[in-house]
Parts: structure tokens; sequence; C-alpha cells
């Protein structure tokens, strides 16, 4: 190693002391000319001073002030880069302000569950149909298997229309709001040969109480298969995979025999209740399971009515109220809340 | 239909468990309601008549656990002779058959167990003899009706159609006023009950009574059902008889009255039992085969099963080649055909046995309704305008409904709740008013909703529409308020879903729209001039002043909303040049007439007129308003130049002088003042 040089040493410290007392960019450049200014910086003298040296120490103190002078930069860039990393932005702004968010406002809790269970159907293959609300006696009642009178015309108390609207091409006039979504089975089978596979959507009316758990309102969706050798199984295979999809793939299911005019064999589906898993709560009325939805084998005289072959085709139907689903869903008690609109509900969905 | 545990097992041995009963019960299709002590509620499906008795459930439960069903009750009754000491004439279709019998007794409380069974049963013990018509009631599920004898005038009863304004004081103590649709049981002089459905008052069987006409009979659903319904009563024998009794049930359930008469000593017949049965009903038979069985439930049923199953269900069952003949039995009211048959093999073979299958898709599905992707891209597309979706019933009240339809155009509801919920919506606003002032009640002060849905009226029935409401700021934030939403906003909520869609929209005058605010109101119209809808500042007493701008556009008119992909022009390959404009012209002015004047003054170069401010206030005379506009020019074909435009520019600023006297305050580019 070279020995130290006295002048070059003396140089070195002096910067040192001067860049350490540095704070401002305005005081850098003032030691940056102090020893590095072209005609009489400390530095640039020293290294002037290489010629004057006697021949044998030119070359180690050339080498040494240069590299002086190099240290000298460095150290005054690394400073300079230094207090400009300290200084404050030109344009800052206070980022931990709230942003300018863009108005958004959000699908309805029944439109998302409405949604959710035609995405579920659309990716099975089903074709999402719509229909009228305002609907004849044929279509509502009795090509679903409900003659004038029959008992099953009780279980919807219905309401009707106080006016005489201009019949179809078939004579049939929309006389009464719709009690379920069934009728567009009918609609549907009358227009399109098989294989049916729809779901059909839509609101609903009964002559129902406005309370918790009723309104005179509500909405549906209908689902109606229709194709040679459709069986019980497949029904059960169908409405097994929407629960897995609609609630989550372990969820369990059942099937109880019950009683609709179209359909025979009948059957509610009934999924096991979340909020307990099964072991029997308020929600579930203490029986482990939550009704889900109305379903069943096809009856023969609907087929007829429409002019389908009983013999040739069979198929299955259901009905999903979608309100009781979005109750489920959204852990809430009172189905009016649906209807409010209250934005303190609405706004805590998801987009 | 509440069944005691200990009553079914006096003709099943059921486990003594109530709730393993429970669950069978709802496995085969009878929803448990709930279970108290013994007692089992179940739901009774409409279809199932037979099971609105103990002795149908027992039947149920004898094929559910596979035991013998002993036989129907004592009906070992003492009588003498064929017919009863009183005359029935019966002549009328609505009664299938009717049997009657005359007893003496001696009125008094009932036995405990028999009390007790009732109570259980859920009906209130009354007295010995009408305890014993409602318990075979509820043991066999035939409806029974006692008269005081001493109370008929005379011995003879009708079974015929009510007069005119006929009337009949119920047991309920209610007068009540018959028609001829409805049926009644009626001595020499007057009705007595009404048939299947309610006794009359005045020969109710009392304290003093000594001798009872004692009647079992098979009415028509159909006229129990409308009886029933007209009447506005509900009883434990009409729901039997409209869903349909068993017609072979009436003298059997007679004689087991009798017999328990007997057993508690409440009295004895007198003389035999009349049985009118004009025509009498054959019973059905329905084939079942077994490939259909298989194919309908995907399940392979063993024939031991089929045939197992039917049986203890009551089907008298023979084979065929195909498969098998049930003979159905009387109280099946329900079961006429195969599949019929076929859900009393899977309900009883069990759902959850048959195999989970998928039905496979052997063709392309058909596409969706259009509607359906329509009102998915306006949800979104208003969603994210910041709109909040509503969802608002589609009935409302005539005051609500008032200034949005002519009355002759109302649609009604002929037996509505109540008045809230009377007329079907002619507008979907009226409702989302309701609920922007429910949100304004509780301190929202920006509301801002929409609601896709049907509108309705008599002379265009039903249609799709798409209606808002907005009040409140554009958004409020520390940066600077966007200021109050105008009509503007409403204008441009319209323009949005006309652009998406596809068609172009303009205003019209919209000075018959009763609802909007004068000088704030307009059609929406299409280029054909067709009106698809209207926009304003609403005007209506339930907002007390708020400023609240409204739309409504009637999806069907506009139309548009084509899934076609929408083809694109060529992009612009010469530049454009950009001249604005300001100029003093009236404030009545509209934006519209300025446009159309510089569109029709200008040549072809001419691809866009923007308004980009308008001022009122200093520097701009009273009763005038400084107008700026942006003017691109731009030629498809090569580099317009300054010139042209200069050109162009001095052409529209001399014509909006002349037609509109313009003064110009301002522009950019050189402009002579002459």
């Amino acid at each position: 190693m070279t020995p130290a040089i006295p002048e070059l040493e003396q140089i070195r410290d002096r910067f040192q002391r001067a860049v350490a007392d540095v704070t401002s960019l305005d005081a850098l450049r003032a030691v940056r000319n102090r020893f590095l200014n072209r005609t009489d910086g400390e530095a640039t003298l020293a290294v002037k001073m290489i010629a004057s040296r006697p021949a044998d120490e030119k070359r180690a103190f050339g080498a040494a002030a240069n590299a002086l002078k190099k240290e000298i930069e460095d150290a005054l860039a690394a400073r300079e880069a230094a207090l400009a990393a300290a200084a404050p932005a030109t344009g800052a702004v206070d980022i931990t302000l709230p942003g300018r968010v863009p108005l958004l406002g959000r699908r309805h809790p029944l439109t998302q569950v409405r949604e959710r269970i035609e995405d579920i159907f659309v990716a099975m293959g089903y074709s999402v149909i719509e229909g009228p609300e305002l609907e004849d006696d044929w279509h509502n009642f009795e090509a679903l298997n409900m003659p004038p009178e029959h008992p099953a015309r009780d279980m919807q108390d219905t309401l009707y229309l106080d006016a005489r609207l201009p019949a179809d091409a078939r004579g049939r006039q929309a006389s009464l709001l719709r009690t379920h979504t069934s009728g567009m089975q009918i609609r549907y089978m009358e227009a399109q040969a098989p294989p049916v596979r729809i779901i059909a959507p839509g609101r609903v009316y009964r002559r129902d109480n406005f309370d918790a758990t009723h309104t005179p309102m509500f909405t549906q969706v209908e689902g109606l298969v229709v194709d040679e050798g459709i069986s019980l199984g497949d029904l059960k295979g169908t409405l097994n995979a929407f629960a897995a999809r609609f609630f989550d793939a372990a969820v369990k299911t059942r099937f109880r025999p019950s009683f609709f005019p179209y359909t025979e064999p009948s059957a509610e589906l009934d999924v096991e209740c979340q909020g307990c898993a099964g072991k029997g709560c308020a929600l579930c009325k203490h029986t482990g399971w939550i009704e889900v939805l109305g379903c069943g084998m096809v009856h023969p005289a609907v087929f007829e009515a429409v002019g389908y072959d009983a013999e040739r085709y069979t198929g299955f139907a259901f009905g999903v109220g979608i309100e009781r689903l979005a109750l489920r869903l959204y852990g809430i008690d009172d189905i009016r809340m649906f209807y409010e609109n209250d934005l303190r509900f609405l706004e805590q969905l998801a987009p | 239909m509440k069944a005691p545990v200990s009553w079914l097992q006096t003709f099943v041995p059921v486990p003594a468990s109530p709730a393993e009963v429970a669950t069978r019960f709802g496995a085969c299709g009878f929803a448990v309601e709930s279970i108290e002590g013994d007692v089992i509620d179940l739901e009774i499906t409409a279809n199932r008549p037979d099971c609105l008795s103990i002795y149908g459930l027992a039947r149920e439960a004898a094929a559910a656990f596979n035991l013998d069903l002993a036989a129907p009750p004592g009906t070992a009754a003492a009588v003498s002779g064929s017919t009863a000491p009183i005359k029935v004439s019966l002549g009328d279709a609505g009664c299938g058959r009717y049997a009657l019998a005359v007893a003496d007794v001696k009125v008094g409380p009932s036995p405990a167990w028999l009390a007790d069974r009732l109570a259980a049963a859920g009906v209130r013990p009354i007295n010995n003899i009408v305890d014993v018509t409602n318990y075979v009631m509820l043991e066999l599920g035939q409806p029974m009706h006692a008269f005081d004898a001493a109370r008929l005038a005379g011995p003879e009863i009708y079974v015929r159609r009510a007069r005119l304004r006929e009337t009949l004081t119920t047991l309920d103590g209610v007068a009540r006023t018959l028609d001829e649709t409805m049926l009644v049981i009626a001595d020499r002089e007057r009705a007595v009950a009404i048939a299947g459905v309610m006794g009359g008052a005045a020969s109710e069987v009392s304290a003093s009574t000594t001798r009872i006409a004692l009647e079992s009979a098979w009415f028509l659903p159909s006229t129990v059902r409308a009886t029933s319904r007209r009447l506005g009563l509900k009883t434990e024998a009409s729901a039997r008889f409209e869903r349909g009794a068993d017609i072979n049930a009436p003298v059997a359930a007679l004689l087991r009255a009798l017999q328990l008469f007997a057993d508690i000593g409440a009295g004895t017949a007198s003389g035999g039992v009349t049985d009118l049965y004009p025509r009498p009903v054959a019973s059905r038979s329905v084939p079942l085969r077994r490939a259909r069985l298989a194919r309908l439930l995907g399940d392979e049923v063993p024939d031991t099963e089929v045939e197992r199953m039917l049986g203890r269900l009551g089907f008298v069952v023979t084979s065929t080649d195909l498969g098998w003949t049930a003979v159905v039995p009387s109280f099946r009211v329900d079961v006429a055909r195969e599949a019929d048959l076929i859900e009393e093999v899977g309900r009883h073979w069990g759902l959850d046995r048959i195999p989970a299958t998928f039905p496979a898709l052997r063709a392309m599905p058909r596409p969706s309704d259009a509607g359906v992707a329509r009102s998915r891209l306006i949800r979104r597309l208003l969603c994210g305008a910041g709109l909040q979706e509503a969802v608002t019933f589609t009935f409302m009240s005539g005051d609500a409904a008032g200034p949005f339809a002519a009355a002759d155009d109302r649609l009604d509801i002929k037996n509505p709740l109540s008045e809230k919920f009377a007329v079907l919506r002619p507008s979907i606003v009226p409702g989302l008013v309701e609920s922007l002032v429910y949100n304004r009640n509780r301190q929202a002060a920006d509301v801002r909703l929409f609601e896709v849905g049907g509108v309705f009226s008599q002379a265009r029935g039903e249609r799709t529409a798409v209606g808002w409401v907005l009040t409140g700021s554009r958004g409020e934030h520390w940066s600077g308020s966007a200021g109050p939403l105008t009509f503007a906003d409403t204008r441009g909520i319209a323009d949005l879903i006309a652009s998406t869609a596809g068609v172009a929209i303009d205003v019209a005058p919209g000075e018959d729209l009763p609802w909007l605010a004068r000088g704030q109101r307009a059609r929406l119209v299409d280029p054909t001039g067709v009106e698809v809808g209207w926009i304003g500042r609403l005007s209506i007493p339930a907002l007390d002043g708020d400023a609240v701008f409204a739309g409504e556009v009637d999806l069907g008119a506009l139309g548009g909303f084509s899934t076609a992909p929408r083809r694109i022009a060529a992009l612009a390959r010469h530049p454009s040049i950009v001249r604005d404009l300001s100029i003093l012209v009236s404030e009545r002015l509209p934006a519209a007439d300025v446009r159309g004047t510089i569109r029709a003054n200008a040549p072809p170069t001419l691809v866009d007129v923007r308004e980009f401010d308008r001022y009122q206030g200093k520097g701009v005379p009273d009763g005038q308003v400084s107008v700026s506009v942006r003017l691109t020019f731009r030629a498809p074909d090569r580099t317009l130049t300054d010139a042209e435009a200069q050109q162009a520019v001095e052409a529209i600023v001399a014509a909006l002088r002349t037609r509109h006297d313009a003064v110009l305050r301002g522009a950019t580019g050189r402009i002579s003042a002459e």
C-alpha cells in the first residue's frame, strides 16, 4: 500500500468535515465548488500539482490525487441523492385522503339470487325464457291439470283483473295475475316441440297478507325438462347438482313426496339446515331441514293439454321461490326488507 | 291433521315413539308440522282427503312400516228393519249418497276416554251425541250431522237446492242468505242444514234432545266447494267433502256411530238405516306397466315390493303380461291413472332410494329470450352509472297511480287485499318515489334508484320498462362537489340507455305529462317520432318540493339492443380542426335550434357540434345567455386547411347572426367582426 500523502489527507479531512455539515442542496453546491471548481477547487489543484512533483513521486501522487477527486465526486453525488430524496416532492399529495370513488349501484338481492340460479342452469344447457305476468285461466290453471273447482286452486289465492283485455288468437283472455311461473311450461310447450330444457324466472302474485313471511308479490324460477326417457332419477341428479352449486358442494339434500296438480309423482327438495348442521334450530323449525323447492314428474294431463305425446315423452318440472332462498343466503328474517329498498341494506351487497 | 299415536295403534301396531312414526310419515309424503307428546300434526295435501282420518293414516302407516292393518272399527250396531223412520227425498245430483238413521238418545257428557281423544286431536268436546259424530269423522273421515228430530217439521227430510234468498242461521249463530247454487238439507218447511258445510242452529242437538236424525252422506266436491267459498265458511266437514269423501263410507260410518252410542250408553237406533244411493259408482281399474314404472322412476322396484305396497294401501292388484292392474279403492279419489300408481310405489319405495342420474343433453339448447340479456345489460349499465337497483310492488294505490294514468286506462285488481295494492302500476316511477321518500326519511341525502319490470294499462296491456329517480348531489367529495343533480342528469340516463340500445332518441315537448314540473319535462321520441318514454323533474305532492328527477323508457317501444356486433366505421386518417365559438343569444332559444342552424349552414366537413359552456351573469345582458360551442371539422380524404375551416366558421357565424340575432363574443382563430 502506498503511504498516505499528507497534503491529500488534509484535503480529504476538510472535505469530510465540510460535507458532514451540509443540509441543503445550496450548501452542497458550495462544497462542490470549493473542492471541484475547475480553476481553484482544492481537489482540482491537487491534481494540477502532479506535474510539479518529483519524478519518482509523480506516479503515486497522481494515482492518489485522482482517486481523491473521484472519491469526492462520488461522495457529493451520494449526498445530493440523499438530500433530494429527503426534500418534499413538488406537487406532492396527501395519499391518505379518501379517493374519489365513481358512484356505483348494486343489483338488488333478488336479482343477484335470480341470476345466480339462472347461471347454474344455463351452465347445464337450459334456456332462460320470460312470459306475461297477466295470465289467462288456461295457462295458469286449466292446462296445469287444475280445472275449475279443483281444490288445488285454493292453494294459491288468486288476484283477478277488473278489466276485459283483448283475447289472444285462441280466444284466451288474461284475467288474473299469474300465481306461479308454471304457466310458462304450457306457453313454451305450446310453441316448441321436445326436447325442452328451460327455466322461466319472474314475478308471481297471490292474495296473501303482507307480513314477515308473506308478500302479495314474490319471485319464482320455474324449470322444465322434457325428452324421451327423463326419469325421477334425472330430476334428483339435476336438483342435487343445483343445490351443490347454489349452497356448497357438500350440502345434504332429501326428496320428500308431496303434491302438485301438475306433477305426478311430486316431491319437495329439502337441504340440510346450514344454521345448525341438521341438528335443529329456530331457522329450520327444529327439523334440521329447509324446504328449497317443489318438483315432480310432469303430469301426463299437462302433456295432453299441450299436445305432447305423453307415452313417448316424460319430463320433470320444478319451481323455486327466490325470496326464501335469499332470506337464507343473506341471513335476514323479514321478507319485507326486499321491497323497502333501504339503501343501508342494499349498499351492503357485493356489486 | 292431528294424529295421536295411541289412536293409530288401535288399528296398526306402529312403534310407540312419535318421532319415529313422524319420520316415516314425512318420508312418504305427509309433512310433519309438529310433534307434541303423543300427537303428531301432519300436513295433509289436497289430494289426500282419505288421510284426513286416523284410519286413513293408519293405512299409510301399515304400508310404510309393512304392518297389518286392523279391519275397520265395529259396524255391528243393532238396527232393525231396512229404513229409518224418517223419509228422505233425494232429487239432486249434488248428493251422491244419503244415509240416515234415527236414534233415541240421552244427551250428556262423553266419557273421559272419548272426550280426551277428541281434545288430543284438536276438537272441543260438546256432548256425547255431537262428540260421537266428530269422533267418527276423525276416525273414518266421514263427516256426520245429528239433527234434533223433534225440531224438524215432520218426519221428512229433503235434499234440495236452496231457494233464492232463503235464509238459515247456522250453528255458529250467523244468519246466512242462500241461493239456488247451494245444496241444503230441509224439512217440509225450510232448510235445516247447508249440505256438507254446516247444520242449522234451530235443529241443533241440545240437552233436551231425546231423538236424533243422524245424517251420513256423500256430497259432490264441486258443489260443497262452491258453497263454502260463496259463504266464506270453511268447516271440518266441507274440507273433507270438497276434496272428495269416500262414497262407500256413509253407511259404515253411521253404523260405527250407532255402535259408539250403544257403547257409551248415549242412545239406541230406532228402526233401520236408510241408504239412498241412486247411481252406484263402479270401481276403477288402472293398469301399471312394469317398464313404465322403471322408466319414470329411474329405478327397478321388485315386483313383490310393488304388490306388497299397493296391497297395503288398499289396492287390489292382479298381475298382467306387462305388469299389473290395480283396482282403486273408493277412498282413493286421487288415483285415476298410471302415473298416480307410480307415485304410490315411489312414495313407499322411498324417493331417497332412487339413484340420482343426470339427463343427457341431446341437442343444442335454444337461445334464451332476448329480454333476459337486455335486462341484465341495463341492470349492469345503470349500477355502473351509480344507480341502485330497487324492486317495488307491481301494484299500488289508486292515489299513487293517479297522475300517471288516465282513469279509464288503469288496470285495476278486482279483489285487492287492500287499497294500497289496488291498481297495477302504470309506471315504475311511483313505486320508486315511495322507496326514495323512505330513504330520505332515514337521512339518505343522495338517492338514485332504478327498476326494470312490467308496467300495465288497459289499452297497451303489459310492457317492460326501465324507470329511475334521482335526488341530491352528483357526489360529495373533499376535493370539491360536482354540484346538485339537474335535468341534465336524468336526460343523461335516458341517453345512456338509448346509446346502449343503439337507438338515437330526441326530446319533444312534454306539456301533457302532469306528474312533471312545468319547464322541466320532456317526452322521449325515436327518429320516427314514436314515443319511447319521458324525463323530467317530478312534481308530485309526496316529494314536498324536493328536487327529484326521474325518467322512464318503454323497452319494447325503444327496440334496439341487438346482439349482432356493431359495424365499426373506419378511423379518421386525417387531422381535424377544432374551433370554439362564444355567442350571445336569447335565453329562451333552445340549444337544439342553435345546433340546427350551425349544421344547416356548415359544409359536410363539420363532424361534431358540442356545447361546452353556458353562462349567465356579469357581462351578459339580462334575458340573454352566452353559449360556447366547439366545432370540429374534418375531411375524410385530405388534411383540411385552416382557410377552409375559417370560411365555414364565418358562414356559420353569419347564419347565427341572421337567424337568432346572435352576437359573437369571441372565437378561436380569426373571425371577422363583420
